[in-house]
This record gives structure tokens, sequence and C-alpha cells, in this order.
């Protein structure tokens, strides 16, 4: 008894580090700007205001970001889910010669471990002289090679794990491999698959080296960019960056405690963050 | 079992092969032209001037870049500090919730929520916290009586890297405590029994059993932050761009300076592939490490 007393005496000096920070951010987007900086520090007893809410929305361009960044995360994860659940299946299920399904999904896992910075140099000039700097399209194109390689890695493990005798007795009635794949296969990894898209989409959203390089003006910039112009400019408001700091963070807590079973092996393949 | 899937291979082969084709090849094409083909493009700019003349003056120039040496020092210190503290901590937190206890989940859940929150918004938040002036840290201390006018915090030429260091401490510990509790959780229950009729103690059996089957998923764990940390950027170019001064300039940092700052490419990229050829060699020991261990892990 005495020591469970102890572990969450432990536990609850772990907690309190960690959710301070973010408690305190959303009290600074609900405080009048005479309250935010109170000393002593306002805990709890402070009148709540959401003018920095409205401020972010209607004077500021954060509406334009949320739309930009939802688009860009959402159709960057769509392709990337087709493309990479496709050649997910073939790397589990269809065997080539010489260990190849091997090599491809090792070479794939390998494009990963390349620090961004890396890429993004050569990607800057690629997308410059296409012309499509400070397009939606450039960053959505981009997220897909940034995140198939993740998707592969997730939707190969779900594959493997259903048993083949499942497809094969399909096959031996005589329905093709796709046919058995969308009818018999698919469904039996819709759940890993939902898991996957919502990694997907967290990636995208958190995402800011890319962004910042490729999305400069402000109807096509994304969240994290929007925010990041703003803080490290001379005087900052605080109250509208921390509205807009929680607009950030609110739907990734959402999406992650949804797919909160799957998010060891997301993470172990580098979910969350790029 | 292999031997269905032979016969059915045996029968579909060669349309198998060239539905894997067919499947695989838009993957491929897309991975190659986003990141292998800017790789070779990159090379070439390492190896160029602006006029597209051969040189390798970018990867000379490296050499007495006493700037970038102390970048990369500086990340190798981040690097350092912060998964070692992330380690010790994620460890303890692993520890302490690897047990039957009521509220696991909501606990568990709670410790994570840091992970998941875009970088740019953990450095807003730290920035609200460190300020010297009206931050929360320096509010609180003030209001206990403190003087703080010394306490710079990420302001301060001396405690910038380590308030750097600490934020990324605050948001990542939790990735190391989920890592290791899943890999606790699925160690085998028999060497504990027998532990227990020996009548080891918790550090014997800590030292002797739970380390050594865990060193698998420690030296995972390890490798992806480890690859996360040499790259550093978003937290700290909003926290302190590098600064004060160059105290918490890291090795992206320095590249994105110099080729989107400066507009030198040429020489961003050739510094790039010190940074590539750093994380490839870490990370290529530690992957060697881990097959290396893992049988005599399985074995004890």
């Amino acid at each position: 008894m005495r020591r469970q007393a102890w572990v969450y005496l432990l536990l609850v000096a772990a907690l309190l580090p960690t959710l301070l920070p973010i408690y305190w951010v959303v009290t600074i987007s609900l405080k009048s700007v005479v309250d935010q900086f109170a000393v002593p520090p306002l805990w709890f007893r402070f009148a709540a205001t959401g003018e920095h809410y409205r401020d972010i929305f209607f004077v500021r361009p954060f509406g334009r970001y949320l739309w930009n960044s939802g688009v860009v995360a959402a159709v960057a994860t769509l392709l990337a889910l087709v493309l990479g659940t496709a050649a997910a299946y073939a790397l589990a299920r269809l065997p080539m010669k010489r260990n190849w399904n091997r090599h491809l999904s090792f070479w794939i896992l390998s494009t990963r471990m390349i620090p961004p910075i890396v890429t993004i140099l050569p990607l800057f000039l690629l997308v410059r002289d296409v012309g499509l700097l400070n397009t939606r399209l450039a960053l959505i194109v981009v997220y897909v090679g940034f995140t198939l390689p993740f998707v592969i890695w997730m939707m190969r493990g779900f594959f493997e794990e259903v048993p083949p005798e499942l497809e094969e007795a399909a096959l031996m009635d005589g329905s093709s491999r796709l046919r058995a794949l969308r009818d018999i296969v698919l469904p039996l990894v819709a759940p890993g698959l939902a898991a996957t898209a919502i990694f997907c989409l967290i990636i995208a959203w958190n995402e800011f080296l890319f962004a910042l390089i490729l999305t400069q003006t402000d109807t096509v910039m994304t969240l994290p960019v929007g925010i990041a112009g703003r803080v490290t400019q001379y005087e900052i408001k605080w109250g509208a960056m921390s509205a807009a700091g929680v607009l950030a963070m609110l739907p990734v807590f959402l999406f992650a405690l949804a797919a909160q079973r799957y998010l060891v092996r997301g993470l172990s393949l580098g979910a969350v963050k790029g | 079992m292999a031997e269905t899937q032979e016969s059915v291979h045996g029968e579909l082969g060669r349309a198998d092969r060239r539905l894997a084709l067919l499947l695989l090849a838009p993957a491929v094409l897309v991975l190659f032209t986003l990141s292998a083909y800017p790789l070779f493009y990159s090379i070439r700019l390492s190896l160029t001037t602006p006029t597209g003349a051969w040189t390798p003056g970018h990867f000379q120039r490296i050499f007495s870049d006493r700037l970038f040496g102390t970048a990369l020092l500086q990340t190798f210190l981040y690097t350092a500090g912060a998964l070692a503290l992330e380690l010790a901590l994620g460890l303890l937190l692993a520890l302490l919730l690897n047990r039957s206890l009521a509220g696991r989940n909501l606990f568990r859940t709670l410790l994570l929520l840091p992970m998941l929150m875009p970088p740019v918004v953990a450095a807003v938040i730290w920035r609200l916290l460190y300020n010297p002036s009206f931050g929360l840290i320096n509010g609180t201390l003030q209001s206990l009586g403190v003087d703080t006018s010394g306490l710079l915090w990420i302001a301060g030429q001396r405690t910038a890297l380590a308030s750097v260091i600490l934020v990324d401490v605050w948001q990542w510990t939790p990735f190391m405590f989920l890592l290791l509790l899943a890999g606790l959780q699925s160690l085998p229950a028999e060497p504990y029994e027998a532990a227990q009729m020996d009548g080891a103690t918790r550090w014997q059996v800590f030292r002797d059993i739970t380390w050594p089957l865990l060193r698998p998923t420690v030296l995972v764990a390890v490798l992806l932050r480890l690859l996360d940390l040499l790259r550093v950027f978003d937290q700290i170019f909003i926290l302190t761009e590098g600064g004060p001064g160059f105290a918490t300039e890291t090795a992206s940092l320095y590249i994105y300076r110099n080729a989107f700052r400066f507009v030198n490419f040429h020489y961003g990229a050739a510094l790039s592939f010190v940074l590539l050829a750093i994380t490839t060699v870490v990370s290529l020991w530690l992957i060697r490490m881990l097959r290396g261990r893992t049988p005599a892990a399985e074995r004890s």
C-alpha cells in the first residue's frame, strides 16, 4: 500500500512539468493582455476572453493557414496511402527474384535516414526551376515522398499479419489478386490503414522545415510557418500566438488518441515526426 | 504452408511478377524523384561553382570553417545531453508504469501529450515560460522573492544551450518512455518468476534480467532519437535562431543559414554532406550493435 502511494507521488511529479506548460499556453490564449504576464502569475483566477481567437481568425490570416495545413496534410496522406499500400502489398505478398523485396524495403527505409536539410536544398532549386515555389502542390508532393516510406513499412507489417491462406482460398476459386486484395485483405487491415492515415496526417501537419522553405506567402503558408513568422518578429502578440498554438496542437491530440493502440508501432517507424 | 504458397506462385508466377512491378513502380518512382535524385543533384552542387565548373573548393573550405566546427560541436552536445536525459527519465517512467495501477492508461496518455504537438508549438510555449522579464518561470521565482535579474535562460550566453536541451527533453522523453514501456511489457515472465524464487533483490532483477532483455528496445529507441537529434532544427529556430550570438547554433541551422540566408547553395550542399556522413556512420554503428547484441540478449 505504501509503495503504491510512492508510485502515485512520483507519477504526479512527472505529470506536473509535462502538463503545466500546455495548461499555461491555454490560459495565455484566454487571458486579456493585462493578465497575461502579471506577477505573481495568475494561475486560475482571470477573466477569460475569446479576443485572441477572434484576432487570429479575423485580423490575421490564420484561418487561411489552418485551411492550407489541412488541405496539404489530407491530400498528401491520401496519395501516400494509395501509392504506399499498393507497394506494401507487393513487398509483403509477391516475392520477387533474388530477395528483391528485402532490398527494396531497406532502400525505402534508408531514405528516411537522410536529414531533411540535405534533401531540401536540391528540392528547393528543383521546385523553383519548375515554377512551383509557393504552391500547395509542391508541398503536397514533397510530403507524399516524406510519408511514403512510413506508409509502406506500416502497411507491409499489417499485410504480413493477415494469414495468406485467406487470399489463397479466393485465388483458388478463380478470383484475381487485385480482387482478393480489395474484398478480403483490405477489410482485414482497415484498422491498420486508418492508424497509418492518422500518423501521416500528423507528420504532415507538424512538419516545419520543408514548409518554411517552400511556402513563403500568406495564401499558401501552413500553420507552423505562420506561427514561426510571427514569433521571430520584434514585437510578438503572445495572446494570438498562444491561440494559434492551441489551434495547431488540438487536432493532433484528438487524432493521436484515436490511433493510440498503434502508437508504439507507428513511432518505431517514424510516426508523429518525419 | 510454404508448399501451398509455392504452388500458387508457380501457377501465377508471371502474372504476379508483372503485378508486383505495377504496384511498386509508382511508389519507387516517387521516392527516387524525391530522395535519390535530389541527393545526386546535391552532390553536383557541392562540387561545382555557380558557373558550373568543377571544384573541390567547397569541401576544402569546410576544414577551415571554425563556425561550422562550433555548430557541429554544439549539435553533439545537444544530442548527447538530450539523449542521456531522455533515456534516463523515459526508463524511469516506463519502469514506474510497468505495473498494474489504477488509472494507468490515463497517466500514460497524459504523459505522451508533449510529443504529439508540432515542435514549433512546443518552442512557442517554452518561449512563454523562459522569457526573462515576463515568463512564467521568472515570474514565479519573483513572486517567491528570488532575484531573477541574472536568470536569462535561452537569452543567456551560458544557459542557452542547456535551456534548449531542456525543451527537447520535455517534448521527447515521452517517446522514449512509450517505446521502453512497450518493450518492458513484452518481456517474458519466466525469468522474473525464477528470480523471485531465488530471492533476488529488485536491483539485481533490474541489472541481470530487465536491462539485458530490454537492450534491443533501448538501442532501437536510442537510434530513432539520435537520427532526430542530429538533425534538430525546428525548436531551435523558434527558440533562439541559433543565438544568442552563436550559442545554440546547430549543424542544420548553419546549413540553412548558408544556403538560404547567404544564398550559397553550393557550400550549403557540401556542408550538408558532412551532416549526412555523420548521421550515416552513427546509425550504421548502432544498427550493427543492434544486430550483434540481439541474439546474445535472447540467449541469456
